[in-house]
């Protein structure tokens, strides 16, 4: 793989051009990544709105905080994918203590989320080779396995939170995220 | 036991630990571990690491133009926030070299440097301006989303400033008209000026000085004519007050800024 053709050494072009305050950089670096960050971002919140919010506010902190990047010695779109995550984090917190009927919104939804036979996504050109790893061994998890480990990672969720959330006994919840991740494990160490 | 010994019981609790489900006195031993061995902190920045890619398996979906060009505005505002901030410290430092420099000259570099302090004021000024005349309401991302919704739904109208006062109270609202050549004004505040004096707006381009854009009349609304190109790249609006008639665009303004704020173009 070259490493000037390589997306991430493109990516960390970008934000090495926006550290020094280049909009011109930020904007292909938005053109380039937000329907990917915007997909984590709905994916975590689940509202249109809040979404939005989160995306504008990663963006502005990419903005500010291009600087720091380099010694985050993370892949370009791990790094953007974890301030997505931390600012969807705190949006989520900040409407569950606003609103005490979110749960009840979350459960229907993610009803849903389950009962559907729901695929491995990935559809990025950009994504880091440690998501492509992960990707590969998430992919021989039962649906409902992937689904929970993600929901864990993602939403930053206790087994407890996921069991009342997904209207599923605890003692389920906690064995698929068990052998979820024995058999991630195992992937992935062949990755190391 | 010393889990060091252990790699497979280590690369599980490491693995449970960054995914976040180890939690409450298990997540506690842990992190002491952690801060007592290299080995510990290591194996949970491997799994950190690894579960970070989750970030960027989630399925894409586009959205909305609006939220590039709010991002674009905010970035631009501060940008041009900054650059006023450094002129106002060289005009600060150009007084304090040659005190009899002032006039009019100076006066516009403090003008411009309160402008520039004034572009938070400003974005609480635009959502002010907004409940004022549309009656929109929640928070101020969703208001600024409102507002260039609704210069979406209105498609002649490609740019818009809401005026406010040094407290914020919204004054004036702007907007443009490209097809037309026609600046609106609309009055929203209660301000009225004396029969001696006239409000005039300015245009505060990036570089250079203030051009004028007209002489207010006394109606609430008012129209003046302006070409796409005055308004264009211009980040801010200001109002000031002048003697009747106004002053000629080269004087720049004379007497005090009433009113000012960011010029928001719509998303193309």
């Amino acid at each position: 793989m070259s490493s000037t053709l390589h997306p991430d050494s493109e990516l960390m072009n970008l934000i090495d051009r926006i550290a020094e305050q280049d909009d011109s950089a930020l904007k292909e670096l938005y053109r380039r990544t937000s329907a990917q960050l915007f997909g984590l971002a709905l994916r975590i919140v689940r509202h249109r709105d809040t979404a939005e919010d989160v995306l504008q506010e990663a963006f502005l902190s990419v903005w500010r905080g291009a600087g720091s990047y380099r010694g985050a010695l993370s892949p370009p779109m791990a790094w953007l994918g974890l301030i997505v995550r931390s600012r969807a984090l705190d949006a989520l917190r900040k409407r569950t203590s606003d609103r005490a009927d979110l749960m009840n919104e979350l459960d229907d939804d993610m009803a849903q989320v389950l009962e559907g036979d729901s695929p491995n996504p990935m559809d990025t050109a950009d994504a880091s080779e440690q998501a492509f790893a992960l990707h590969h061994c998430l992919g021989r998890l039962e649906n409902k396995q992937r689904e929970v480990v993600s929901l864990a990672y993602l939403r930053d969720m206790s087994h407890g939170e996921l069991a009342e959330q997904l209207k599923l006994p605890l003692g389920t919840v906690k064995t698929w995220i068990r052998r979820g991740l024995e058999q991630l494990r195992s992937c992935m160490a062949r990755y190391a | 036991m010393n889990i060091t010994q252990h790699p497979e019981l280590l690369d599980r609790l490491a693995a449970s630990y960054a995914l976040g489900t180890l939690r409450g006195g298990a997540r506690r031993r842990f992190e002491t571990l952690a801060r007592e061995h290299a080995t510990v902190r290591a194996a949970a920045l491997v799994w950190q690491t690894r579960w970070s890619g989750l970030t960027e398996l989630q399925p894409a979906v586009e959205p909305a133009p609006a939220v590039w060009t709010r991002i674009d505005n905010l970035v631009q505002a501060g940008k041009s926030q900054a650059a006023m901030q450094a002129a106002r410290a060289d005009a600060a430092e150009a007084a304090a070299r040659e005190p009899s420099a002032g006039g009019w000259w100076r006066n516009l570099l403090v003008w411009r440097g309160a402008a520039a302090a004034g572009a938070v004021a400003t974005l609480a000024a635009v959502v002010v301006g907004v409940q004022v005349n549309g009656g929109l309401k929640a928070t101020t991302g969703a208001q600024i989303a409102s507002l260039q919704q609704q210069l979406q739904a209105t498609p002649q109208i490609q740019y818009v400033a809401v005026l406010a006062d040094a407290k914020a109270d919204a004054s004036m609202l702007v907007t443009f008209d490209p097809k037309n050549n026609q600046l609106v004004l609309q009055r929203v505040g209660g301000f009225q000026e004396g029969d001696d004096k006239s409000l005039q707006l300015w245009a505060l381009p990036p570089a250079g000085g203030p051009r004028s854009l007209g002489v207010l009349g006394n109606d609430k609304l008012l129209k003046l004519t302006a070409q796409e190109g005055d308004v264009k790249e211009v980040p801010t609006l200001a109002i000031s007050l002048e003697p009747r008639g106004g002053v000629p665009s080269a004087t720049g303004p004379t007497g005090p800024v009433l009113f000012k704020g960011a010029l928001i173009r719509k998303a193309t």
